[in-house]
Parts: C-alpha cells; structure tokens; sequence
C-alpha cells in the first residue's frame, strides 16, 4: 500500500493512543502524536507534540487553537483522532478549520488517491466507502481498527506553544463516573436485554442465564441511556459496542438493524420474544416466542437439571 | 434569548429496502425528524421556558422537495419551536458535515442575533456526530458536544458534559453551540392540537438567491452498499412449553 508522508494522531485515552499510533506507521513514513496529560504515557511514534498538562483550568478543548496552529504549521497528510466524544469535537473543530470535512468513525481506513474509509451509515444498514483528497485529511477512528504494536521507542518530544481560546470555556469540576468496566467487545457469550424487560428487578432473569452459561450482559441502547438500567459500557449496536461473540441471546429485543449489527457477525443467534413478527426472528438461528417472565425461569430451570 | 435547535429530515429506516445490487432504495421511506434532533428541540423549548423568552427557532439543510412536506414540517414545529428555516436545494441530499454546517452558519447569520445553537447527538440516517462541533468552529462560537444538561446561570451557562469516564462541569460564556445527549431530556410528544397549531407557524425556505450556499463537500462517496447477509436457521418455536424450552436447549447446547 502507497504510504502518506506524514500522518498525526490526537487522542485522550491510552488505548486508543496505542492503536493509533500503531496505525499511522502502517499508513505514514513519519508519524507525530499530539498529546496532553501525562508527559511520560506519550511514546510510540516519531515525534510527540506535547500540548501541556490536563487539570481544571486546561481541558483539552482549551488545547484546540494550538492544535489547529501546530497541524496547519506542520501540515500532516491525515490527523488520525480517537472517536471519544472529546476526540470527535476535537475532529470536527480541527477540520472546520482547515475547512474540510471529517471521515467520521470510520472502520476501514487504505490510501488510495486520497484517504478512504468505510463506515456504517443509516443505522448499520449500509457501509459508506468515503474518499478524501483535503491536503490534510482528518478521521475519527472506530476502536480496533489497528493492532496495538509492541511498546515503540522513546520519541522526539517538542513542546507545543499554548495559543489562549477566543472564547470562553471555564470548568468547574471534572468528576470521575462511577461506571463499571467492561469489555463486550472480547465476550464469547452475549446475553442482551431489550424494552421487553419492563422493571429493573425482572433483569436478574437475564444475569443468571448469563452467570449459568459464563456470558455477559448486554443491553439495546435505549435499557441503557433512557432506562439507565445499565452502564452505557454494556450496549451493543453501531452508536455502542460493536461485538463479535460466538453466541447470542436477544431478550425482549425487537432486533432493529442499529442493535442487530453489532452482533451480525454472532456465529449463532438466540431470540426470546413474545411478539412472532419481532424483526429479531428473522435474524436469529433459534427462536422461541414467549413472555420473558415464563421463559427464562423455564430455561434456567431446565438448565440446572 | 435567540435559540436554534438544528434538525434534520432523515428517511424512515424501516422503509429502506435493499436493491439486488447492494445498493440502497430510499424511494419507499419517508422523511421524518432525525430521533435524536427531537431531543435538540426539547432542550431548546425547555430553555426557553426557563427564561420566557421567544420560542426558538427550527434550522433544517436539505433538499427541496424534501422540505417542502407539510407533514413534515409540522413534525418539527409541534414541539415548542416558533418558526422553520431551511436551506433547501435538490444539491444538499447527501452533502458532507462540512457543507451542511456551512449552510446552517449562513442560515444562523442571516436569521441574526443567535446566541446559542443546540445539534442533536448525531443525525438520523448518517450519524457522524460532526456537524454541531464544526459548526461551533465555523461560527467562532464556545463549542461543546456530549452536553448533557443545560442551565442558566445569569448571562451564562452551566453546562454538563458526560465522557467516557467522567462528568465535566462547565461555565460557558455565550454565544455557544451545544451538542446535546439523548438523555439530556425526554422529548415531548406533541398531541393533536400541537400538530395543528404547527401549520400555522412560519416556514421559511432559502435558496440559493438567499444566501451563499454551499452546494458540495470535499468528501466523496464512492459506493453505499448493504453488508453481505449472513444466512440464519430461524427455527423458531412457538410457545413457551416445557418440550419448546427443551428443544431451545438442544440446539443451545450444541453450541455452548
Ligand atoms: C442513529 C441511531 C443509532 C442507534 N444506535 C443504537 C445502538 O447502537 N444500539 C441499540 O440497541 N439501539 C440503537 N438505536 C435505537 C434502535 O433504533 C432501537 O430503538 C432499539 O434498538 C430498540 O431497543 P429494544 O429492542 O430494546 O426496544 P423495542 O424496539 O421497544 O423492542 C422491545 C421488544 O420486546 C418485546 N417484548 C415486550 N414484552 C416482552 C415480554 N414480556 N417478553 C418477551 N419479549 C417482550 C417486544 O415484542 C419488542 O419486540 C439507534 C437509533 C438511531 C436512530
Ligand atoms: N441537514 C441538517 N440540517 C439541520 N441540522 C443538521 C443537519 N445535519 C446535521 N444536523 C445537526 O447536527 C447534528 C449532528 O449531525 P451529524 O453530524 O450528521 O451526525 C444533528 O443531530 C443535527 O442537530
């Protein structure tokens, strides 16, 4: 594959760091980070841009006219950016302007007369192929695109001057969320709940199939961010986690093609639903229509024996 | 307080069909309100309702004939908003985030005196999440997504941000553009008399004579094509007896 010249990364968590940094060598003869925060975490590629520290009075948002002068001084090929929700507004301001667009979540990302990616779009039911030709060429990259590479060397590291915002942003507090972690991405086994779980107590059904079986729990989107009955971590589908388990269990899940596509990849799919004509079962390799509340005490009790 | 809420015209999923080719039919779907714009206006009216002052104002980027859908528009303004802007040409059906935030920021400017913008979390059908941050950019406004509540503190806001792995609290001094959460609020279901009273609100179409349009992004799409199906066995068994349980179980043991 033909190589660009130079290709940035701008990220805020180590993971992703990693797995960019990783990328922009296999895409770029020479590769920079952009880093703010811990001095000592930023390795890996040619040349680390250090921003300065990360506290109350300095954001990363607070970073972005800096960024914006050191890509414009340095003009990289592609900025590769976390797709955090700080790194998608750091994507976006940064390619407004460079007066571009951003090649958003992408999934797939080869040089070919430009930069082009694949993306999900219409909630999962197509894939996007998107070129880019902008001298710089911003993308937001969806988690495990790239291998993490060995721990890389030491880098050159220059010191970014700090250019002050023109408007003003102040943070008041920065307050740790109490959410648990978990890594559905690596489950073998997904047992995931839906709307049809109607109380938050009826979800103990669900974890003890999931405990009885060695899965985890999964959720629909709207369980976890209107229910908040789960951590925004456990929901699957093309805004949550996109899985790759070998087995899957929809409960009380209508399998609407946003959910469905983080698990189409499932070697086998399991539905529970009380409605015949839920979308799910047509998707799934067995399926047993039913209430929840007989189902699972039935299952788990059959399991037992 | 001058608000606008953006929202956009997005294709009902469920009436996307697949071509044989791979390709996406959309002639089937209608257009309806991107899901998580409802939450932008919510946001916007709740504001407003905070501070008794004008009802906000709906922006909208897309085509013509699009737009131009009474049943549409309605759907937009039963919500809390007081009028409809859109920047309307057959050229912006699938224009990139950038020449869409550009249009909205020629609408903005025109319509005068905007103080704060409110986007949703991501549009309906593309969902990039990028049109509000370059927006905010473009405008040369504070600029903030993942915003999940806003309150009025005097001539500022309080505004609340949750990330991956914290909460931030911040002081933003207008003029602001906000990316809201879907959980910032539960958006209202607008009821018959809402509906009506929609028609009645101002709708106003710009075109190309009206302002400087932006007509094409720097993104090119090359194909968009439906995923390679995968075949399921969609044994499915009706009924939750015992042998039904019992065959589900067969087969769930086999792979477990
Ligand atoms: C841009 C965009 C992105 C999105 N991203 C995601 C995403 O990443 N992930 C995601 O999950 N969603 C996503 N959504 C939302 C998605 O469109 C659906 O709204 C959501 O997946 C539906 O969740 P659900 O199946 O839990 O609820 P519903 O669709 O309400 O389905 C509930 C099901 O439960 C069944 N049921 C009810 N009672 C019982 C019972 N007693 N026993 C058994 N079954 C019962 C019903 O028959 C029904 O089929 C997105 C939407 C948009 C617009
Ligand atoms: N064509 C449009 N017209 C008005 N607002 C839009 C349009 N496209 C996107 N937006 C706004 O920008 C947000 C993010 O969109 P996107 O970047 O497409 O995911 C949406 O939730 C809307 O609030």
């Amino acid at each position: 594959m033909n190589k660009l010249a130079k290709v940035f990364v701008i990220a805020e968590h180590m993971g992703a760091m990693q797995e960019l940094v990783s990328g922009a060598a296999q895409l770029g003869e020479s590769t920079a980070l952009v880093w703010a925060g811990d001095k000592g975490q930023a390795v890996g590629a040619d040349t680390v841009y250090y921003l300065g520290e990360l506290n109350n009075d300095r954001i990363l948002e607070h970073y972005a006219p800096s960024i914006i002068n050191l890509v414009k001084t340095e003009q990289p090929n592609l900025v590769l950016v976390e797709s955090s929700r700080k790194g998608r507004l750091m994507a976006g301001t940064l390619a407004a302007a460079l007066g571009t667009s951003v090649l958003a979540d992408a999934t797939e990302i080869i040089i070919d007369n430009g930069v082009v990616t694949k993306r999900m779009v219409y909630g999962g039911a197509a894939l996007s192929s998107e070129r880019s030709s902008a001298p710089t060429t911003v993308a937001t990259v969806s988690p495990g695109v790239f291998e993490t590479a060995a721990a890389g060397k030491a880098a050159n590291l220059v010191e970014v001057p700090f250019v002050a915002p023109a408007t003003s942003v102040k943070c008041r507090e920065r307050k740790t969320k109490a959410g648990e972690s978990v890594n559905l991405r690596a489950a073998k086994r997904i047992v995931a709940v839906g709307r049809g779980f109607t109380a938050p107590e009826e979800l103990k059904l669900a974890e003890q199939l999931a405990a009885a079986i060695g899965a985890e729990v999964g959720c629909t989107r709207p369980i976890a961010e209107e229910e908040k009955w789960m951590d925004k971590a456990r929901y699957i589908g093309v805004s949550g986690v996109m899985a790759k388990p070998e087995l899957y269990i929809g409960i009380g899940i209508s399998g609407q093609v946003q959910h469905m596509v983080g698990v189409s990849s499932a070697r086998t799919i399991v539905a529970i639903n009380s409605d015949k004509n839920a979308l799910i079962f047509k998707q799934c390799d067995y399926g047993i229509v039913g209430d929840l509340k007989n189902v699972l005490p039935a299952l788990l009790a059959q399991l037992g024996k | 307080m001058k608000i606008v809420a953006c929202v956009k015209a997005v294709p009902e999923e469920q009436d996307i069909a697949i071509k044989s080719d791979k390709t996406l039919d959309l002639s089937k779907a209608e257009l309806k309100v991107g899901q998580y714009d409802l939450n932008a206006v919510e946001a916007a009216v709740q504001l407003q309702e905070a501070t008794g002052s004008e009802e906000p104002i709906l922006v909208t980027v897309g085509s013509t004939k699009g737009l131009k859908n009474s049943k549409l528009q309605k759907a937009m303004l039963s919500r809390g908003a007081g009028a409809l802007f859109g920047v309307a040409d057959d050229s912006l059906d699938s224009i990139d985030a950038f020449a869409t935030a550009k249009n909205l920021a020629a609408a903005i400017s025109k319509i005068g005196g905007v103080e704060l913008v409110i986007c949703g979390e991501g549009s309906g059908d593309i969902y990039s999440q990028q049109v509000g941050p370059i927006l905010g950019q473009l405008l040369g406004f504070a600029n903030l997504n993942a915003v999940s509540r806003i309150t009025l503190m005097g001539d500022k806001l309080e505004v609340e941000r949750t990330l991956e792995n914290e909460i931030e609290v911040l002081e933003v001094t207008l003029p602001a553009v906000l990316s809201v959460t879907t959980d910032i609020n539960k958006a209202r279901i607008p009821g018959l008399k809402e509906i009506l009273a929609a028609g009645k609100k101002p709708t106003t179409l710009w075109g190309a004579a009206d302002l400087e349009m932006t007509k094409e992004g720097n993104i090119e799409v090359i194909s968009t094509l439906a995923p390679p199906e995968t075949q399921r066995q969609q044994m499915v068994f009706e009924g939750d007896s015992e042998e039904n349980i019992a065959q589900l179980l067969d087969n769930l043991r086999k792979v477990l």
